[in-house]
């Protein structure tokens, strides 16, 4: 049979055994007689939050009958099933409801029945915060009582709510499990009908705190998809009935897991109806169906974790052993994989384990942190790579130094007495990534190796082949190839209306945000720092100028900038914060620009110090002539590329100058076929006046002299 | 439009001659560009250049200077409304005023008050630097000139208030060379005023009825060849002189109206009418916005210290933060015995911490060492707080003068534990909490 | 020539957030124009005043509060005290002691108290947590619950916990929210985003945008003030258009210069005086910048402010 025909079926007879018991009812009460569940504002809250009326008797009753009806079309389309599915709800909450009329008490211990407005208010705002991840709704009987119990223990152990329909509250009940709104486990009723109970939290809760409307349906609707996070586990064997309210609660965003792997086979709603013969995995699936992400508040390992550990130094005679990259094949590395090829939480050691190594010994490790999540991007493995160092330096007695292939991992000899192993530097990486990074890793497991062989296999394979294809994408990210800049405002808190704009070329001037840090810090906080700026409306593609870019930066400096050029030191330039990590500066004498470093004190040829010139450029005004950057931009390609590049630059102190060498000589050799161009640039031992560095320019035959005219 | 540093510098002779006390013409085109030096310091600027440097450089507001000597003060040359557009560069200073109309008695204790209020606070000096003296026609010249005589002889600078000329001359004859204000032009008497102060040298406060008043007098005065002027702003109530002093100060700023461009006076003893509560809500007020010189009835420490604090926040530098000096501050009585513990020398964070410390009620000793001012995170990103710099002001000021070993460093910097272990053996190392608002409890555990 | 006037009426405005019910009910905000500039339009709402109390009772240690409070005997009967002071728009309770650092009051104690204090006052009743955390996300959403009605100002909703406290006070209760931030343009516009995202709606958002006594980094108060006011009014931006309810009391009574005793600094004088004066100079200031609402503890600093809101408006 069609699972259309299913549902049809099922609800056609809620439908009549409502409309007998309404009857009856009547004849038993007459139409005036008063209905409503108590300690609710909200009449019959299903089909006043569906509709917009409120029902106050049994003849009103009889009128809804018609409207739930009207929604009962019978064309084999999903809708139609979803709305069948509504129908049979609403018929559910008027049987329940006649269950109530003169105040009678339907449900006794353990069972709830109507749960009252100011239980919903309570349980909402844990539900909105995120310390209710979720709903769960269990239906009929699991296969064993101790199935039973132990899945609705697995989500009491998440935190999340667990209503309960049918026979498995006599099997919770057997095994001797408490119940109650305190523990979060909800005993509903043993009627199938008694699930509406739970369907009315929902929609009260879309009511008060999503402001929905009564009668608003379909917002109801976009509410309870995406802010309500239920799900249905119904056990076999299902019945019609079943089915027609669980086309309900799809329709209403909730998915169905079932172990009942004969009904309705062949009909497919991904993500919606999963039928899973194993009820040990009921939780995983359900999780994973709703998308609903457990928050880690404990990582499991035996010593204590805290930030107030990084800076803990663990000597020789305290290491029980050591691991070093310096010495022996060490890596540590994050892959994007798919989901499916990822068992979240999986920590697997491959090879020995520390207690299996001689005290102040000396070994390989390698970390292969595998993550995966719809956002996930291979843009922020090396993101969150680098946060490696923080996460296991956090571990009491655990040192760790370095990155990527040269990283040092000491574990002190109290660390290895309270029991830590290998498998806990998984548990702190797990727990932290996850964490951390929860917008963009559904599911993360890690896999450490600690035998020589599978270590220097996988560092001269794997990883490094990883790690060049990164440097190959970094070195082919340029402001060309990519479609968006990020605007960065980290430091407005110093100075309030400075905006960075960091593009592939050029990094933030604190030289601390590239683009893929801003990019990442985007995903992670959508409401950030860090906000996306599209390319649009070119101006002058030269002078880096676009429509786009000058909108950001008006709307982020709170209008006191209208426009900045990417690539000009001259027109518009780039305002400066105060973190700058060098300022350059126009050297007019020599047709060119001096840079200067912050930790450089001394004069220059331009006649002021680093401070003087800082105090002139930065708090977000632009300075024409002037511009903070940072340190790595000075080799880029777009240095004052519309002013004819880094060929400009005639003067910077000596320790910079060594520091930048090799790339900024690579790129000058690239643009301009300049050999060595260092060897062209003065420093403070050549000249601090313009006429010395003049005469020094002129020696070496310095490009800039023979440029065009700055101004 | 202000010009730009490169702009300026297109129209200097760009020969580095130094003759203007800058080392290259573009140093000092970007000090014209800033308003922190004079375009006139150039020696071989032409005429014409001259010309439009003059107009386009010059403040929208005018920098006045009273005083002389010691007790010089700048007042005005601003050039934003609010400090974060740049930085406000003149800091109000505030006035005791005296009458001739009072009592001998009154006034030598007013005058001996005022002395009482005289301390440092990060770096600066703080004491009420004039003396406003009213002069009280029905007590005549004589009493007049005698208190001017007494407040003379203070050393503070002192804001003549008189409107009648012979009197004001008279006045200014025994105290024009320490360079008073003579606040007395008035829409009927502004030339004799302007005569009289023009002869003396002293600069001109001008009132009026209302700002049409005060603006014409100012026109006048201008006319006159008068710009070394302050505006008494003071109306007959506290909102119309807010209005004043804020409608002025943005007509200068915002439009452009250089006749509106002169530091102001705000009487805030004539609008307190004896509430000294209402007094200090009125001081903060008009330090806050627009007032010059605040002249108030008394200054004593409930008054001094907040207000002073406050004077001290907004006339600072955005770009430059306030620090404290390096050094060790023991709090609640620390000894040589007692808790070491470190931060630096952001004035922001010392004033937290110190002050957390000291609700703690614990003894210990705060040591204070040179961070470039700048916060925890940002000092230590920046290189100027780091196991290095702490250990060598340990090293070269600490360890002599205190037995104690036990150093605490912030939580924010927890990642130092190890080095300074390393570099300073015989000291045990503890990470506070990463927020101060958590070190009464830490302390409260230390001790 | 006359002086050429210019007023600058904004064609933005502040939201107006209105607290209590009836009669005694206040509003915050609704000027288009910067604080106190009347000469460039109206201002719709005067700037008011709130007095503190605490569920710890009266200090006894400053003579004026302990003076005014003589004879109450309850933290309800402070509370309708408070609320007769002169000049006083509106009564704050602060749940200081349940801060887990110090008393450690339970959830329950306060709530008690919350409840006491409703049924005592029918001035607007405006609420703040314990300023830890966790804490007020476990406090704050029963405190709505008690307060459900009259239409308080629940505060101390911040980046941590805005959930939660944002989930009951503005969506379960319908009650009015503070979100408080520290001082950064930046996270209180954050923070009002999130929020309104949340659900709460804009109208029932007052920010706390955090505040210094004067002398101690007062400037960065003033700054972000400025700027926050300037985006709202100037730039129309509509997360920011909130007012601006600010607690001064604590900051001001907590620096040396209000707590230092008189036998360690004689030539400061009486540490009573001094507190009052750091707490009116840092509402004037914290007034002139763009508060809407302050919060102050001694009669006479709420007196003295009254005051001068009064001369200027």
């Amino acid at each position: 049979m069609l699972l259309f025909d299913t549902v049809f079926n099922g609800n056609d007879a809620v439908y009549k055994l409502t409309e007998d018991a309404v009857n009856s009812a009547i004849a038993q009460h007459g139409e005036d007689k008063a209905v409503g569940f108590p300690d609710t504002a909200y009449g019959l809250p299903c089909y006043n939050a569906v509709t917009g009326t409120k029902i106050k008797t049994l003849k009103d009753i009889k009128d809804a009958m018609g409207v739930v009806k009207s929604l009962m079309t019978r064309e084999r389309r999903i809708n139609d099933a979803f709305m069948s599915g509504v129908a049979t709800a609403l018929c559910a909450e008027f049987i329940e409801a006649l269950k109530y009329i003169d105040g009678a008490t339907p449900y006794a211990e353990p069972c709830y029945g109507h749960l009252a407005d100011a239980i919903i208010r309570e349980l909402g705002v844990p539900l909105v915060t995120g310390d209710i991840p979720g709903v769960a709704v269990i239906l009929g009987s699991a296969p064993t009582a101790q199935e039973g119990a132990d899945l609705v223990k697995s989500y009491q152990e998440q935190g999340i709510l667990v209503t309960l329909v049918g026979g498995i509250i006599d099997q919770v009940a057997e095994v001797g499990m408490k119940t109650g709104a305190n523990v979060r486990v909800i005993p509903l009723g043993k009627d199938v009908t008694s699930v509406i109970h739970v369907v009315s939290v929902a929609l009260r809760a879309a009511l008060i705190f999503g402001n929905i409307k009564p009668g608003d349906a379909a917002n109801l609707m976009k509410y309870t998809f995406e802010r309500v996070p239920a799900f249905v586990n119904a056990f076999k064997p299902l019945d019609d009935v079943i089915v027609a309210c669980g086309a309900g609660a799809i329709a209403l965003g909730f998915p169905v897991v079932t172990n009942d792997m004969d009904y309705a086979n062949g009909v497919k709603v991904p993500k919606s109806l999963i039928r899973l013969e194993d009820v040990s995995k009921f939780n995983a699936a359900s999780l994973e169906a709703r998308d609903i992400k457990i928050k880690i508040t404990h990582i499991d390992i035996p010593v204590s974790y805290a930030s107030a550990f990084e800076g803990e130094i663990i000597r020789r005679g305290d290491m029980q052993v050591e691991f070093d990259g310096s010495r022996v094949d060490c890596f540590e590395l994050v892959q994007t994989k798919e989901a499916a090829e990822i068992e979240d939480h999986k920590i697997e050691l491959i090879g020995p384990d520390i207690d299996e190594f001689e005290v102040g010994s000396k070994h390989n490790i390698g970390f292969v942190v595998e993550v995966g999540g719809k956002k996930m991007q291979t843009d922020f493995e090396s993101v969150i790579e680098r946060k490696f160092h923080t996460y296991i330096n956090g571990g009491e007695g655990i040192m760790h130094t370095g990155q990527r292939d040269m990283i040092r991992i000491r574990i002190s000899k109290d660390a290895f007495n309270a029991g830590f192993r290998a498998k806990h530097l998984g548990e702190i990486l797990y727990a932290k990534v996850k964490n951390d990074y929860e917008a963009v890793v559904d599911r993360c497991q890690v896999k450490i190796y600690t035998n020589p062989e599978d270590c220097k296999e996988l560092r001269h394979g794997l990883v490094f082949n990883v790690f060049e294809k990164r440097d190959e994408r970094l070195l082919s990210l340029t402001d060309e190839s990519v479609d968006v800049y990020y605007s960065c405002i980290l430091c407005q808190a110093f100075s309030p209306s400075h905006v960075c704009v960091v593009t592939p070329e050029r990094l933030g001037l604190c030289g601390a945000v590239s683009w893929l840090d801003a990019k990442a810090t985007n995903e992670l906080e959508p409401e950030g720092a860090c906000q996306i700026i599209t390319k649009e409306g070119v101006i002058d593609e030269k002078l880096g100028a676009y429509e786009s870019v000058n909108t950001a930066v008006k709307k982020y400096s709170m209008g006191a900038l209208e426009k900045v050029t990417l690539y000009s030191i001259m027109e518009d330039p780039m305002t400066s914060c105060g973190c700058f990590e060098c300022i350059c500066g126009i050297e007019p004498m020599s047709n060119g620009v001096a840079i200067a470093n912050r930790e450089y004190a001394g004069a220059t040829p331009l006649g002021m110090t680093f401070s003087e010139m800082a105090s002139m450029t930065g708090g977000g005004v632009q300075t024409p002539g002037f511009m903070g950057h940072g340190k790595h931009f000075i080799s880029s390609k777009k240095f004052m590329a519309a002013e004819g590049g880094l060929e400009r630059i005639v003067w910077m102190p000596k320790e910079l100058k060594d520091f930048v060498a090799e790339r900024l000589n690579a790129t000058a050799k690239e643009m301009y076929g300049i050999d060595n161009f260092t060897d062209m640039i003065g420093d403070e031992t050549i000249a601090e006046d313009p006429e010395t560095l003049f005469t020094f320019l002129q020696e070496k035959n310095h490009p800039a002299l023979s440029m065009d005219p700055l101004m | 439009m202000a010009l730009t540093g490169i702009q300026i510098f297109k129209m200097t002779p760009k020969k580095n001659c130094k003759e203007c006390g800058s080392p290259t013409c573009m140093a000092f085109s970007m000090k014209v560009a800033q308003g922190a030096a004079d375009i006139s310091a150039c020696p071989h600027m032409s005429e014409e250049a001259l010309a439009t440097l003059a107009d386009a450089t010059a403040p929208p507001m005018k920098t006045i200077k009273i005083g002389a000597g010691d007790a010089e003060y700048t007042l005005g040359g601003e050039t934003v409304l609010y400090r974060h557009e740049k930085t406000f560069v003149s800091r109000p200073r505030y006035a005791v005023a005296i009458c001739s109309c009072m009592d001998d008695a009154t006034i030598d204790a007013k005058l001996e008050g005022l002395k009482k209020v005289d301390y440092e606070r990060i770096g600066e000096r703080m004491y009420v630097e004039l003396i406003y003296v009213n002069y009280s026609a029905e007590d005549g010249q004589d009493k007049y000139l005698d208190i001017v005589k007494k407040a003379a002889a203070t050393g503070r600078t002192l804001v003549l208030e008189c409107t009648d000329e012979a009197v004001a001359k008279a006045a200014l004859d025994i105290c024009k060379d320490s360079k008073p204000v003579l606040n007395g032009a008035t829409a009927a008497n502004a030339e004799a005023m302007n005569a009289v102060a023009t002869e003396a040298g002293v600069v001109l406060g001008v009132s009026g009825a209302d700002l049409n008043e005060i603006y014409d007098t100012i026109a006048k005065l201008e006319g006159l060849g008068n710009k070394n002027l302050v505006v008494d702003v003071t109306g007959a109530d506290v909102k119309t002189t807010f209005a004043n002093a804020v409608q002025l100060r943005r007509a200068a700023i915002k439009d452009g109206d250089r006749t509106c461009g002169y530091p102001s006076i705000v009487k805030v003893a004539k609008l307190a009418k004896d509430d000294k509560y209402l007094q200090e809500a009125l001081a903060a007020l008009f330090t806050m916005k627009y007032g010059s010189i605040i002249v108030l009835q008394d200054m004593d420490y409930d008054q001094a210290l907040p207000l002073y604090g406050l004077r001290q926040n907004v006339f600072t530098d955005p770009q430059k933060p306030m620090t404290v000096e390096p050094g060790i501050y023991p709090i609640n009585g620390g000894d040589e015995n007692s808790l070491c513990l470190t931060t630096v020398d952001f004035a922001l964070t010392y004033f937290v911490v110190s002050g957390e410390l000291e609700r703690s009620g614990v003894p210990c000793n705060l040591l204070i060492s040179d961070a470039g001012g700048m916060s925890v995170l940002t000092a230590w990103a920046a290189g100027k707080l780091s196991s290095g710099t702490i250990a060598k002001f340990i090293e070269e000021q600490v360890k002599d003068k205190v037995s104690c070993r036990k150093l605490v460093i912030p939580g924010k910097v927890a990642v130092l534990k190890g080095d300074l272990e390393a570099k300073l053996p015989d000291w045990e190392i503890i990470v506070a909490p990463n927020e101060a608002t958590q070190l009464v409890k830490f302390m409260k555990e230390m001790a | 020539m006359p002086f050429n006037q210019k007023p600058q009426k904004f064609s933005a405005k502040i939201n107006t957030v209105t607290i209590g019910t009836g009669d005694k009910a206040i509003s915050l905000g609704g000027e288009s124009v910067l604080p106190f500039y009347t000469f460039d339009g109206d201002i719709e709402n005067a700037p008011k005043v709130g007095v503190e109390i605490t569920d710890n009772g009266i200090d006894d240690s400053l003579p004026g509060i302990k003076a005014f409070y003589d004879g109450c005997a309850s933290v309800a009967d402070m509370a309708k005290k408070a609320s007769q002071m002169e000049g006083a728009d509106f009564v704050v309770l602060t749940l200081v002691g349940g801060d887990p650092n110090g008393d450690n009051k339970s959830v329950e104690d306060l709530v008690a108290i919350v409840k006491e204090v409703v049924a005592a006052v029918d001035c607007p009743l405006v609420v703040k947590g314990c300023s830890n955390v966790e804490k007020d996300a476990a406090l704050l959403p029963k405190v709505a619950e008690a307060c459900q009605g009259t239409n308080a100002l629940i505060m101390s909703a911040k980046e941590e916990n805005y959930k939660a406290v944002g989930a009951s006070v503005g969506l379960a209760y319908d009650l009015n929210m503070g979100a408080e931030s520290a001082v950064d343009i930046n996270l209180a516009k954050q923070l009002n985003v999130i929020s309104t995202q949340l659900g709460v709606k804009a109208d029932r958002i007052a920010m706390d945008v955090g505040t210094a006594a004067v002398g101690y980094g007062y400037e960065y108060v003033v700054s972000a003030m400025d700027r926050i006011r300037g985006a709202a009014l100037s730039q129309d931006d509509a997360t920011l258009q909130m007012p601006i309810i600010t607690p001064v009391a604590n900051d001001s009574w907590n620096v040396k210069e209000a707590v230092a005793s008189e036998e360690d600094f004689p030539e400061w004088g009486p540490r009573e005086e001094r507190g009052i004066g750091m707490e009116i100079m840092t509402a004037a200031s914290d007034l002139v910048s763009g508060s809407n609402a302050v919060i102050l503890r001694h009669p006479q600093s709420v007196a003295t402010i009254a005051k001068m809101v009064k001369e200027l408006v």
